[in-house]
């Protein structure tokens, strides 16, 4: 069998190989934009009621170069030095994060969303010296900063950079109508000192490119910290290699969609997810895009006026924003008239999703995927090549994708297998974590834990995860088939599938349904799924509730309903409350 | 002579004659302010907006007829049943402003009671706009309608039609700037938008702490008639729009905002109107009354309704369909 069947499926004039990209660094990837769009408009943040402010290329590059030479010079940080960045989508965020890289330092990226004790863990764990916070939760450091190395914390305001007066009704909005700006106790620095500090150490001569003399592609570049489905938080290890690879890999993918200086991008995904840090922060600002930065995207009509007033060509997210955009009245009857494509990652685009999408706003949506892991892109359906749905698409260009067996051998087209992946955006391996890294990587394969079966094309479809899989006397189920066939009686809202251990048949499927008033009885919902299911796929029994555990963007955590259920089951009634 | 006649007496004699109900200050104080309420209606809107509105028409045919059809109608049968008795010298120019008072379009201080009794937001401004649009109109037509029927023939005090309809379109023009600034400066435009809801309730704010310790005198001897009348074409005008609303089946939310939307009037534009049509009028002062009056009072009927709509089981509410 041909081990590359998807070349042949890839648009005119892309190619199948890229040569390594000639930048040594990411910085270097960005100075160059700089120098070429200068006054191009770069980031714009837009807030729900459309109160916005504007960094131009060239501002970005000064303020960033402001931003290293701080952390070399006045922090005194080396390179490899890890910085810590937690903000939501801001002006701040690429002003800094391209800072920590031209210092040679590296980006830890947290989730704001974090309580103390995951922060305090993702802070020590990556040994961060530094770190770039939001204001708005600097009130969880003093429980959080004696468990950590941290030494310096740089507080950011979520209107920094914005016209004057903006920023001050922002701030006093804040203060006083909403009272979400705690007082910070520990000790900090104003970003905007931090920068006042940066420029007069540049001034007085600073030399930045001494900080990038030993920067190459196997340098460092970011901790993406990930949970994976199990086990605690472990961070990635991405090199400027990985990043700026897997930069030109994804553009050479979308090829002349993503057109030079004309692209508008609409950044709704937080950028610390390593997929919008790839695609829309590195990828569009080497393109020349604008990108519009939206701090909170939820409630959904935070994107009302972001639509409304910018010609939004791109917009990159995951399935629950795609269908909750096509909950909206003025949405679906106003689409975009300016959008071009929209690309789906992060988690399973559903095929009525997708076309419906294409229906409202009469343009193409493609799904990819890819992890933490492999920077993240691995493959995508090739927006003017062949696109299928329902698939992840295609390897993307210098990637070799195979489904395997238990023992690591290829499996048969249209069979079902563990994806693994090799090519240059594959992750150094897990900081500081030897064992898990030789878990996951072998033989240079990296190991997704996804299961998913290649079609005679080359276009892989994702069955399920690994982990979840249920082994019924023998035959394996996949939650994810089991969900579907829930999802499609009437009567059901949502459904979760996890596998019990059993006596008799070693595990057995259990379904937790949430139900519509009225609800079906657990025998209409077992006769359902005897109709349409293998017997053994069938579930041994149903339980309603109120509502499934799901993550921040919305995908329903089976570990999580699996800890309430073996929690319950040890008479931990706490648990349920607590989760 | 009983307590009740002297006080009319000294009600229609008016306070000392040089004493001026509104000042030249307050005047182009309060002119301003409604300018930039207007101002702030107009950022919040779009094109799309009206687009959107078009495609649903049945709640803006609905806030039409509550609103031009029911309001007017209410301050009629109010003016008639409460104030026509007075001496007729005190009661047309009273008479007057509570039928302005219920022949205005909607205020946007409904907006923010709208999202506080968890009504339909995107309804309620559409609404408002829509009859801040059909006020041009229908604002002038209640009042010939109705006007008619109780004034006297050839009386001196007239209702200045073509005044209060030039007076219409130049409060109008700030709502037409408002989305051309927003248009080409959103920060700009969202500021006004913040300001028009903030000077809304300062609006209210100066009333209370300057004008009513001014005119203290004149409203003690007010006749209760009068605050009767003021405070009931809010209070009938969000019930029975809600009557209404629950009769026909909508949505609970939209029932809500749909009476709100009735019963809250843009008083501040009511209290304009006064002040640019009537400013060289002695009636002035009493034409003025049931429109401050009830700019004061509908903040305390519409947080009371507020309360009340505050309690709405929305989890059951959600699986009613809305069409709105």
């Amino acid at each position: 069998m041909n081990a590359h069947p998807w070349h042949q499926h890839y648009a005119d004039g892309i190619r199948p190989e890229i040569e390594p990209p000639p930048e040594r660094n990411l910085a270097e990837l960005l100075r160059a934009s700089a120098r070429e769009f200068d006054e191009d408009i770069a980031f714009t943040q837009v807030m729900p009621n459309g109160m916005n402010g504007s960094l131009r290329y060239r501002d970005v590059d000064q303020l960033s170069d402001d931003i290293a030479v701080y952390l070399r010079e006045v922090v005194g940080l080396s390179v490899g030095d890890r910085v810590a960045v937690q903000m939501p989508n801001c002006l701040s965020y690429p002003v800094i994060a391209f800072g920590i890289l031209k210092a040679g330092c590296v980006v830890v990226n947290t989730n704001p969303m974090y309580t103390p004790s995951e922060m305090a863990h993702q802070f020590a764990d990556s040994g961060a010296r530094a770190l770039f916070i939001i204001d708005m939760f600097a009130d969880r450091l003093p429980e959080v900063l004696p468990k950590t190395e941290i030494e310096t914390v740089v507080t950011v305001s979520i209107s920094a950079f914005f016209p004057r007066v903006i920023a001050g009704i922002i701030t006093a909005t804040q203060r006083y109508w909403q009272r979400t700006l705690p007082s910070i106790t520990v000790e900090h620095t104003p970003l905007r000192a931090a920068l006042a500090e940066g420029y007069e150490a540049r001034r007085a001569g600073a030399d930045l490119d001494a900080y990038l003399a030993e920067v190459d592609h196997d340098a460092l570049a970011a901790l993406q910290y990930t949970g994976g489905t199990t086990g605690v938080s472990k961070g990635a290890m991405l090199s400027h290699g990985n990043l700026v690879t897997n930069t030109r890999q994804t553009l050479e993918m979308v090829g002349s969609h993503i057109r030079r200086r004309e692209e508008t991008v609409l950044t709704a995904l937080p950028l610390y997810h390593i997929f919008a840090f790839t695609v829309n922060l590195v990828g569009f600002h080497v393109m020349g895009g604008r990108n519009i930065l939206i701090p909170s995207p939820r409630p959904p009509s935070n994107l009302k006026r972001a639509f409304e007033n910018y010609p939004i060509t791109w917009l990159t997210g995951v399935n629950t924003l795609f269908n909750a955009l096509l909950n909206e009245r003025w949405f679906t009857e106003h689409p975009p008239k300016t959008l071009r494509a929209a690309a789906a990652g992060g988690m399973a685009l559903h095929a009525s999703v997708a076309e419906e999408w294409r229906a409202v706003t009469d343009t193409p949506i493609v799904e990819g995927y890819g992890l933490t892991e492999s920077s993240p892109v691995l493959t995508f359906n090739p927006l003017g090549g062949t696109i299928k749905d329902a698939t992840i698409g295609i390897p993307v260009p210098s990637t070799e994708v195979r489904c395997v067996d238990e023992d690591g051998a290829p499996v048969p087209p249209g069979q079902p297998g563990e994806l693994v992946a090799r090519g240059p955006q594959i992750m150094q391996g897990y900081w500081q974590r030897f064992d898990e890294t030789a878990e996951t990587i072998k033989d240079g394969w990296l190991h997704t834990g996804d299961i998913a079966e290649m079609d005679e094309d080359g276009f892989l479809r994702i069955v399920d995860r690994k982990k979840d899989m249920v082994l019924v006397s023998g035959f394996n189920v996949f939650p994810n088939e089991v969900e579907a066939c829930l999802a499609t009686m009437p009567g059901i809202q949502e459904a979760a599938v996890i596998g019990l251990p059993d006596p008799k048949t070693g595990e057995s499927v259990r379904a937790y349904v949430v139900a519509d008033d009225p609800a079906p009885t657990e025998a209409e919902v077992l006769a359902h799924c005897r109709e349409h299911l293998a017997a053994y796929k069938v579930p041994r029994s149903v339980e309603f509730r109120d509502d499934l555990p799901k993550s921040l963007i919305g995908k329903v955590l089976r570990k999580d309903l699996r800890a309430i259920i073996t929690a319950r089951a040890a008479g931990d009634d706490l648990a349920e409350e607590v989760a | 002579m009983g307590v009740a006649s002297t006080l009319l007496l000294l009600a229609v004699e008016g306070p000392p004659p040089d004493h001026e109900v509104v000042t030249d200050f307050e005047q182009v104080l309060l002119v301003v302010l409604v300018f930039i309420i207007m101002f702030g209606l107009g950022a919040g809107l779009t094109p799309r907006d009206f687009a959107s509105a078009i495609r649903r028409p049945q709640g803006l045919i609905i806030g039409w007829v509550t609103q031009f059809g029911i309001m007017p109608f209410l301050a009629f049968l109010l003016v008639i049943g409460l104030l026509l008795p007075l001496p007729e010298e005190y009661a047309m120019p009273v008479a007057i402003g509570a039928l302005l008072m219920g022949s205005v379009p909607a205020g946007t201080t409904s907006n923010v009671f709208t999202f506080f009794s968890k009504g339909n937001l995107a309804l309620s401004l559409m609404m408002t706009t829509n009859s801040t649009l059909w006020a041009l109109i229908m604002t002038p037509l209640a009042l010939v309608l109705y006007g008619q029927r109780f004034m006297p023939a050839g009386s001196e005090l007239q209702i200045p039609i073509e005044n209060i309809v030039v007076t219409l379109v130049i409060l109008l023009v700030p709502v037409v700037v408002g989305m051309l600034i927003r248009r080409y400066n959103a920060n700009i435009g969202a500021v006004l938008e913040l300001m028009g809801g903030f000077f809304g309730l300062f609006f209210i704010l100066f009333l209370l702490v300057t004008w009513v310790p001014r005119n203290w005198v004149l409203l003690v001897i007010t006749p209760w008639q009068v605050y009767a009348v003021s405070i009931l074409i809010g209070m009938l005008g969000i019930s029975v729009a809600y009557g209404i609303g629950k009769a026909i089946k909508l949505h609970p939310a939209n029932a809500r905002t749909v009476a709100l939307e009735t019963g809250i009037q843009n008083g501040p534009l009511a209290i304009a109107i006064v002040l640019l049509t009537f400013s060289d009028s002695p009636a002035l002062g009493m034409v003025l009354l049931v429109p401050a009056l009830y700019s004061l009072f509908i903040v305390l009927v519409a947080t009371a309704v507020t309360i009340r709509f505050r309690k709405a089981n929305l989890a059951e509410e959600q699986k009613i369909p809305s069409l709105l």
